[in-house]
C-alpha cells in the first residue's frame, strides 16, 4: 500500500487520470472494436477504483471517521461504487460496453467530490461508530446500484428502439454494440435487487442510529424530508424489483427505473442541500 | 524461377468442371508429388473449395501453364484443351496478389465471405504437413492469411451478413445472449424451415417445436432433429412457449393476427423474435404495436442483407488497397532472395567488417613496415574471398526452393536487410 504515502487529493487526481483513460478506452471500443483498447480500458478502471479506495482509506485516517459523513466523500464513494459495480458486472456478463457509460459516471462524481471544500470540522462522537458507517456505506451502494439500474434500462430503451426500427437504420452504428436485450434485462433486475436490499438495510441502521443518538434531542427524526423520501424510494424500487421478478413487461421496469433514478437525484441532492434540516452532511 | 499460379474458378469454370477438380487433402497432396516428380514445381499448396481449385508453386520451367494443365488433364482424366479454355492463371506478382484476393474474400462468389480465410488457411496447413511448401510458397500463405485478417478487420467485409438466414440469426444475437439455451417455433415445413432448422441446430439450438398444416411434414422434421411436434390448432398458443418464431407457409392469408397474439403473449415475459419468411406475409404486422415482439419479414431482412451488401461493396478500394500494400510487403521479401543482391549484401558486409578490424588496428599496423601492412591487407582480403565462396557455391547448386531456402538462411544468419 505504497500508494498511501500519498494525499488523498493525491490519490484523488491518480484515480480521476486513470478513470479518464479507461474511460477513454471503453468509449474507443464501443465506438469500434478495439481489444486492446478494451482491455486497457478495464486495467485502468480496476486501477481507478483501487485508488479511489485509497483516497477514502485515505481521508477515513486523517479525519479519524468514515470519510463519507460530508458531501465531499459520499460523492467519492458513489463514483468507488459505480467503478466497482461497472467491473463486477464486466467479469459477470463479459461485456465492456457498460463501461462507457459507467466509468465516465465515476469519473464526474469523483470529480466533483474534489470540487467541493472539504469541511474541517471534526466528526462528533456519534459519527464514529460503526453503525452510522454501515448505515451510510449500504445507502451510497444502494444509490450506486440504483445509477447501474438507470443505465442499463436507458440502454434497454435504446437498443429496444434501435431492433424496433433496425430496418430502417441498418446493422451498424454503436447502438450494434451495445450488450443484448436479454443482458440488460437480467443485469438490470440483478442491480434492482442490490439496490432494494442496500437501501433496505442501510434504513434499518439509520433508524437504529437515529434512535439512540437523535431519539431524545429530535423526536420528529422521521419526519425529516430525507428520510421520508428513502422511503418512497425504497418502496417505489421494491415495487419495480418485485414486478419484474414475477414477470412484468421489461420495457415498462426499465421507464420505470428511469424514472425511479430522478427520484433518487432528488433524494440526494435537492432535499439534501434545500429542505432537510436535520439530515444534512456536517 | 517464378512463383505460378493456376486456377479452375466460379468464374471462368463451370460447375461440372469444377467438381471434377475438386481435391480432398490426400489427393491434392498425391498431386503435388506428382508435379515435384515431373519437375513442373519445386514446391506449391492446393487450394480446393466448392467455387475453385488452384495450385499455387513455385516454377523453373517456362511452358509452366501449359505443363499445370496437361498434367491435371492426366491427373483428373479431364480434357486439356477444355482445362486450358477454361483456366484462370498469372505469374510472379499476379501470383500473389490473386491469393491474396483470395483470402480477403475479394474474388469469392459472395463478397468478403468468411470462409475462404478458413480454407487457404487449411490449404496450407495440408500442404506444409505434407511438407510440399518450403520457404516461399509457406512464407505465400503466410502473408496471404495475415492480408485476409487485416482485411476482415479493418474494413466490413466479412463482417456483415448478407443472407436472410445471417441476417435473422444476426438479429437473434442482438437480442438474446446466447441462442442455445432458446426455444424455437418454426411453422410451415418447406425448404426454408429445413434449411434454417439445420443453421439454427448448428449455433447450438437444441429445442426444437415444428408446426404446420399438414401434420406429417411437420412430424417427419420434429422427428429427424429430436424436435416436438406443435398442432396446427395450437400455433398461436405455442408463440407464448417459445423464443423465435419462424414462420415460411405458403398461406394466403395471415396465419396468426395482432389480436390473437396479443391474448396468447398476456402472461409471457422476455423479448419474442419473430421471422416471418413467407410471402405472402404469415404474420399480422400490427404485431409490432406490442411491447416485447420483435417480428421482421422477407422485405425488412433482404433490405437489410442488401443494405450490408452495398455497404461491403463500398470497401472493396480499402480492401483493394491493403491487398496492395501486402503484396509489395511480399514483393520486398522476394526481391531480398535474389541470387546477386544476397551475395552483394554478404560481400558488402563481409567488406565492412574487415575494413572495421584494420581501422580497430590502423595504430599497431602503422609500426609494420609497408610490405608487411600491404601482406596483411592481402591477408585479410583472402579470408574474406575464402569464406564468400562456399555461399557463393551453395546459392546456385540445387533446385529453385533450395536455392531459395538457402538465400533466405543466409540473410537471416547474416542479418542482411532488404534492399527496399
Amino acid at each position: 500500500m505504497a500508494a498511501l504515502g500519498l494525499s488523498h487529493t493525491a490519490l484523488g487526481i491518480l484515480a480521476l487520470t486513470a478513470y479518464a483513460l479507461g474511460a477513454a478506452g471503453y468509449a474507443v471500443n464501443l465506438l469500434r472494436p478495439a481489444p486492446l483498447a478494451a482491455r486497457a480500458a478495464t486495467v485502468l478502471s480496476a486501477a481507478g477504483v483501487l485508488l479511489n479506495f485509497a483516497a477514502l482509506y485515505r481521508r477515513a485516517s486523517e479525519l479519524h471517521s468514515v470519510p463519507y459523513r460530508d458531501l465531499l466523500g459520499s460523492m467519492a464513494l458513489f463514483g468507488f461504487f459505480l467503478g466497482l459495480l461497472n467491473l463486477v458486472l464486466e467479469a459477470r456478463h463479459r461485456d465492456r460496453s457498460l463501461g462507457a457509460f459507467l466509468i465516465p459516471t465515476a469519473l464526474v462524481f469523483l470529480l466533483a467530490s474534489m470540487l467541493i471544500t472539504p469541511q474541517s470540522r471534526p466528526a462528533g462522537p456519534e459519527l464514529r461508530g460503526s453503525v452510522f458507517a454501515l448505515h451510510v456505506t449500504l445507502n451510497m451502494l444502494a444509490y450506486a446500484a440504483f445509477a447501474v439500474a438507470c443505465a442499463l434500462s436507458a440502454l434497454y430503451l435504446v437498443v429496444r428502439r434501435y431492433l424496433k426500427s433496425v430496418r430502417l437504420l441498418g446493422m451498424d452504428g454503436p447502438a450494434s454494440r451495445l450488450p443484448t436485450l436479454g443482458y440488460l434485462e437480467r443485469a438490470n433486475r440483478t442491480s434492482l435487487g442490490v439496490g432494494v436490499l442496500a437501501l433496505a438495510a442501510g434504513l434499518i441502521l439509520g433508524i437504529f442510529w437515529a434512535t439512540r443518538v437523535w431519539g431524545a434531542e429530535h423526536p420528529r427524526w422521521a419526519l425529516d424530508p430525507k428520510v421520508l423520501v428513502a422511503l418512497l424510494t425504497l418502496v417505489f424500487y421494491a415495487v419495480i424489483t418485485l414486478r419484474a421478478h414475477r414477470g412484468a413487461a421489461p420495457v415498462t421496469t426499465a421507464r420505470l427505473t428511469v424514472a425511479g433514478f430522478l427520484l433518487v437525484l432528488v433524494s440526494y441532492t435537492a432535499i439534501n442541500l434545500l429542505f432537510s434540516r436535520l439530515h444534512v452532511f456536517t | 524461377m517464378q512463383l505460378v499460379y493456376v486456377g479452375w474458378d466460379h468464374h471462368g469454370a463451370p460447375l461440372d468442371l469444377r467438381e471434377r477438380l475438386a481435391l480432398s487433402p490426400e489427393r491434392a497432396v498425391e498431386a503435388l508429388r506428382g508435379l515435384f516428380e515431373e519437375q513442373i514445381l519445386t514446391e506449391g499448396a492446393i487450394v480446393s473449395t466448392c467455387n475453385r481449385a488452384e495450385i499455387y508453386g513455385l516454377t523453373e520451367r517456362d511452358d509452366d501453364f501449359g505443363a499445370l494443365a496437361s498434367y491435371f488433364s492426366r491427373f483428373h482424366s479431364v480434357d486439356g484443351d477444355w482445362l486450358l479454355r477454361t483456366a484462370q492463371s498469372g505469374r510472379g506478382d499476379a501470383t500473389v496478389r490473386h491469393l491474396f484476393r483470395v483470402s480477403a474474400g475479394l474474388d469469392s462468389m459472395v463478397l468478403g465471405e468468411a470462409q475462404i480465410l478458413g480454407q487457404v488457411r487449411e490449404a496450407h496447413r495440408v500442404a506444409s504437413a505434407a511438407k510440399t511448401t518450403r520457404a516461399v510458397t509457406n512464407r505465400l500463405f503466410q502473408a496471404a492469411v495475415e492480408c485476409g485478417k487485416r482485411v476482415r478487420s479493418e474494413t466490413t467485409l466479412g463482417t456483415r451478413p448478407t443472407s436472410v438466414a445471417g441476417i435473422a440469426l444476426a438479429l437473434a444475437g442482438k437480442i438474446f445472449e446466447t441462442l442455445t439455451d432458446k426455444k424455437v417455433l418454426l411453422i410451415g415445413a418447406g425448404e426454408m424451415a429445413e434449411l434454417t432448422t439445420r443453421l439454427l441446430v448448428d449455433d447450438g439450438v437444441s429445442d426444437l417445436a415444428f408446426c404446420n398444416r399438414s401434420e406429417d411434414k411437420a412430424r417427419a422434421l420434429a422427428q429427424a432433429s429430436n424436435g416436438r411436434f406443435v398442432p396446427w390448432d395450437r400455433r398461436v398458443a405455442a408463440f407464448a412457449e417459445v423464443d423465435v418464431v419462424l414462420s415460411a407457409t405458403g398461406s394466403p392469408e395471415p396465419i396468426v393476427t395482432a389480436e390473437q397474439l396479443k391474448k396468447a403473449l398476456h402472461r409471457r415475459r422476455g423479448p419474442l423474435l419473430v421471422l416471418d419468411l413467407a410471402v405472402p406475409r404469415d404474420i399480422d404486422p400490427a404485431v409490432d404495436d406490442l411491447s416485447d415482439v420483435y417480428r421482421y419479414d422477407v422485405d425488412a431482412l433482404k433490405g437489410l442483407a442488401e443494405k450490408n451488401a452495398a455497404e461491403r461493396h463500398a470497401d472493396v478500394p480499402k480492401a483493394e488497397a491493403i491487398v496492395e500494400e501486402s503484396v509489395a510487403r511480399f514483393d520486398v521479401w522476394w526481391s531480398g532472395l535474389n541470387q546477386a543482391g544476397v551475395l552483394r549484401g554478404l560481400h558488402d558486409k563481409l567488406e565492412a567488417m574487415r575494413r572495421a578490424e584494420l581501422e580497430k588496428y590502423a595504430g599497431k599496423l602503422s609500426r609494420l613496415s609497408e610490405e608487411d601492412r600491404r601482406t596483411v591487407e592481402r591477408l585479410t582480403e583472402t579470408l574474406v574471398h575464402k569464406i564468400l565462396h562456399e555461399p557463393t557455391v551453395g546459392l546456385k547448386e540445387g533446385d529453385a526452393s533450395e536455392r531459395l531456402e538457402r538465400a533466405a538462411a543466409v540473410k537471416a544468419l547474416f542479418k542482411l536487410e532488404d534492399e527496399r
